[in-house]
């Protein structure tokens, strides 16, 4: 069984670097299949080193994004492997080589080229504060037992 | 006598000194900005009753570039010129204000931030500030090592550029849509360079440049593949490496790391001569089809080039000897003004440069300094030439919010002038001033003549013809892409050149082959300043520390230059120069066809990268992500 956590997000972006928070936090629980990755790169990139692994049975990509739902909305679903038209998926392609590290933008770049397992979930969380700083909103930091206990949930296979 | 504008004059010995006789000699007249089409009535009314084919066309954002960038033109479409452009830098950057306060070695990871592409530049550019600053300098294996990096970062740049951002403007899609019958032609066209790239015919090789699906869209991604697995070996992480360290490198290499660096690199020896084989063929053709191409996005001969890549036996970090070692790099500094090189000196460079905000939401700072009217922080560089009080060393980033108006202010990117021209920046920058540098000597696999760059590489397996870049006869959007394309090889020359030294360090170690020297952080006041050229141009960062903390620090990229509004001395910056000379060539029989395809191909050409923060807080003002809109009203809005 291998199952990947990856946190996407930027450092230094408060709520913005709780993926990251994610995979710093459960570095240390790498251990029997369960690979834990900080995703603060491009899509791209991640899609290429995909390709170049053995298959995961599962991923899971852990993220903060702006849904306009309340903040600290968290919302765990499978990936439906569902691509936008070409022209988008270009846009993706495009912003991700030029540095751009967004949920969305992994979750087109990866499943276009086909380096997605078929298993693949997605808990993302709504931000309250995504300016410049270390820390989180305290609607985020109230959720982190909930993230945290839904991200490990989701290794169980 | 490098400036005809700023007021500094060299004596006989070539000191430089201030004008004598004036009371404030940077002081200026502002130019008012002709007011722009849409807010005189009687123009607007003029232009229609002769011409139903004037229109506002904002291509907002502008796809395929780095960040955002929107860009605001009048276009004329039966006379098929551009009458108006403004060009709009969206984001608030803010580095500077995020970094005031803080230890001066951690602007070496934050500012890396500033890009997602170029952040071993940024973060090398950082650590050469906090060097000078410091008093320190790297041993020769900590310089090569940087070299090694950053020569690597640029073959991860350079594909991305041409494969991904340009090359699709040139794809047999884009063809089809905008000029069919110039696609007809590519039907029946044979390249010229066939045994290179593999293509008979001009059609085959635009068909290859299609996004996604095309072989040469694929190959350059393929190609950041390998560039990123070389710059990981030394970096630790792309593109925000974690080793660059005051006075060297924080990693140890030993021969396997060479190896593996050697292994992914002479890949681009073969690739780096098939990609200039593909953009020979491209501008050839289309120089062939219709002259006229030469035009699109031409301007003035005008760019800087800031030069990197040190000799690790002459870089001393010091700013006294900065003229001596910036000289002695594998690409060194120069000033082109009108296509005649001015000036090699990094320190004039420093020197003539100066930021102005009028039409930038900034807020002027000269005049907020204590003390006696004019003074200034910095009215000399460490070195006594004189600096202006626009000089990033004397500037402040005081961010206001507003309103755009094409009168006033309308973008996020200052106005970074040189002797108060515009100037544009970038890999053929490099490669113009490595050819006609008088003082640059050339290297290994590199040979300067003056009108030209010669590469000549080992051979892979494609034959190992020297490579000639010729100082083109005229500039626009073809050339920088064709600069470009020789700037891999170009940077293949120097990568394989500090692997060879890395290798000899290796062997003989000794204090020589260290990767970084021990410093401790100055308490008293102190300034530097970093150069060091990003794949896409010019970047300087200016610090200044006091009490062991930032007191001052700014950035100036590439497209800050480049996407720069226009200046106070009623100068347009150049994307939007360039795109005032744009003829439109395109296809379109109906205004509502026109897709504006000539005016992103000049823009593209420039490789915009626009800084990448997102949101701040600055003075309890949030600056958010929404794209500024443009207030007026101007029928015909033509989004894209």
């Amino acid at each position: 069984m291998r199952v990947l956590v990856g946190g996407v997000g930027y450092r230094y972006l408060r709520d913005n670097a709780l993926g990251l928070h994610i995979s710093d936090s459960f570095a240390d629980r790498a251990t029997n299949g369960i690979e834990i990755e900080d995703l603060g790169y491009h899509p791209i990139g991640f899609t290429q080193n995909l390709q170049d692994r053995p298959p995961y049975d599962r991923i899971i990509l852990v993220s903060a994004i702006v849904r306009g739902r309340e903040p600290g909305t968290v919302k765990a679903y499978r990936w439906e492997h569902e691509l936008p038209p070409v022209e988008e998926i270009q846009d993706c392609v495009s912003e991700s080589v030029t540095g751009v590290i967004s949920l969305d933008n992994l979750l087109i770049v990866t499943e276009a080229f086909g380096a997605f397992p078929e298993d693949v979930w997605v808990v993302e969380v709504e931000p309250a504060d995504e300016s410049w700083g270390d820390g989180f909103s305290p609607e985020i930091q109230a959720k982190l037992p909930e993230i945290e206990e839904t991200v490990w949930n989701l290794t169980k296979l | 006598m490098c400036f005809k504008n700023l007021p500094i004059e060299f004596d006989s010995a070539g000191n430089a000194t201030l004008k004598p006789g004036a009371a404030d000699p940077y002081l200026y007249t502002e130019t008012p900005v002709q007011t722009p089409i849409e807010d005189d009535p009687d123009k607007m009314r003029e232009l229609l009753e002769r011409n139903g084919h004037v229109r506002r066309v904002d291509f907002d954002p502008v796809t395929r570039v780095a960040g955002a960038l929107a860009f605001h033109t009048v276009v004329d479409l039966d006379n098929r010129e551009v009458l108006e452009t403004a060009s709009m830098a969206t984001l608030f950057r803010g580095y500077e204000i995020i970094l005031q306060g803080r230890d001066p070695r951690d602007a070496i990871f934050i500012s890396s931030r500033a890009c997602g592409v170029c952040g071993g530049v940024h973060a090398t550019a950082s650590a050469l500030a906090v060097e000078q600053a410091f008093g320190i300098a790297p041993p020769p294996m900590g310089v090569v090592a940087r070299n090694l990096l950053l020569s690597i970062e640029y073959l991860y740049d350079h594909p991305i550029h041409l494969g991904l951002l340009a090359g699709p403007d040139f794809s047999e899609p884009a063809m089809r849509d905008t000029n069919p019958e110039i696609w007809e032609k590519a039907l029946s066209t044979r390249t010229q360079r066939r045994e290179i790239h593999g293509y008979e015919f001009m059609s085959e090789l635009m068909t290859d440049l299609t996004p996604l699906t095309g072989k040469l869209y694929l190959e350059a991604l393929h190609y950041t593949r390998v560039a990123r697995e070389a710059y990981v070996l030394i970096g630790g992480k792309y593109p925000h490496p974690q080793t660059v360290v005051p006075g060297g490198v924080s990693t140890t290499i030993d021969t396997s790391d060479l190896n593996e660096i050697m292994l992914r690199m002479v890949q681009y020896f073969d690739y780096g001569r098939k990609v200039i084989a593909v953009w020979d063929d491209i501008t050839d053709f289309f120089y062939e089809v219709n002259p006229k191409y030469r035009d699109i996005g031409t301007r003035p001969k005008s760019m800087l080039e800031p030069g990197q890549w040190d000799d690790p036996y002459a870089y001393d970090g010091t700013f006294e000897n900065m003229d001596d070692w910036a000289r002695q790099r594998w690409a060194p500094p120069g000033v082109i003004v009108d296509g005649e090189m001015v000036t090699t000196s990094a320190k004039m460079l420093n020197a003539g440069v100066e930021e102005f905000v009028e039409h930038a939401f900034y807020e002027e700072w000269v005049g907020n300094t204590s003390g006696p009217s004019g003074s200034y922080p910095f009215p000399t560089d460490p070195s006594g030439n004189p600096l202006s009080p626009y000089h990033p060393w004397n500037k402040q980033t005081i961010p206001k919010p507003g309103g755009t108006s094409w009168k006033e202010k309308y973008s996020w990117a200052t106005a970074p002038r040189w002797d108060r021209q515009t100037m544009e920046t970038g890999a053929y920058a490099r490669i113009w001033a490595a050819a006609q540098a008088p003082t640059f000597r050339g290297s290994r696999f590199i040979e300067p003549t003056g009108k030209s760059l010669k590469v000549d590489l080992p051979k892979a397996e494609l034959p190992n013809d020297l490579v000639e870049w010729k100082v083109p006869e005229t500039w626009g959007a073809f050339e920088r892409n064709r600069g470009r394309a020789y700037s891999i090889i170009y940077t293949c020359g120097i990568a394989y050149d500090n692997l060879l030294l890395a290798y000899d360090l290796l062997r003989k170690g000794g204090p020589d082959a260290k990767m970084s020297v021990p410093y401790k952080v100055p308490k008293d006041h102190r300034i530097g300043m970093g150069l060091w050229s990003a794949g896409r141009g010019y970047l300087t960062h200016h610090l200044e520390i006091d009490n062991g903390v930032i007191e001052n620090y700014q950035i100036l990229t590439p497209s800050t230059w480049m996407a720069s509004p226009k200046d106070p001395f009623g100068n347009p910056g150049p994307y939007e120069e360039a795109i005032m000379s744009t003829p439109l060539l395109e296809n379109y029989e109906k205004p509502e066809d026109f897709k504006g395809i000539d005016v992103l191909r000049a823009l593209r050409s420039f490789d915009p990268c626009m800084p990448c923060t997102t949101h701040i807080h600055t003075d309890h003002r949030t600056i958010s992500r929404e794209v500024v809109t443009c207030a007026c009203g101007a029928e015909g809005d033509h989004a894209h």
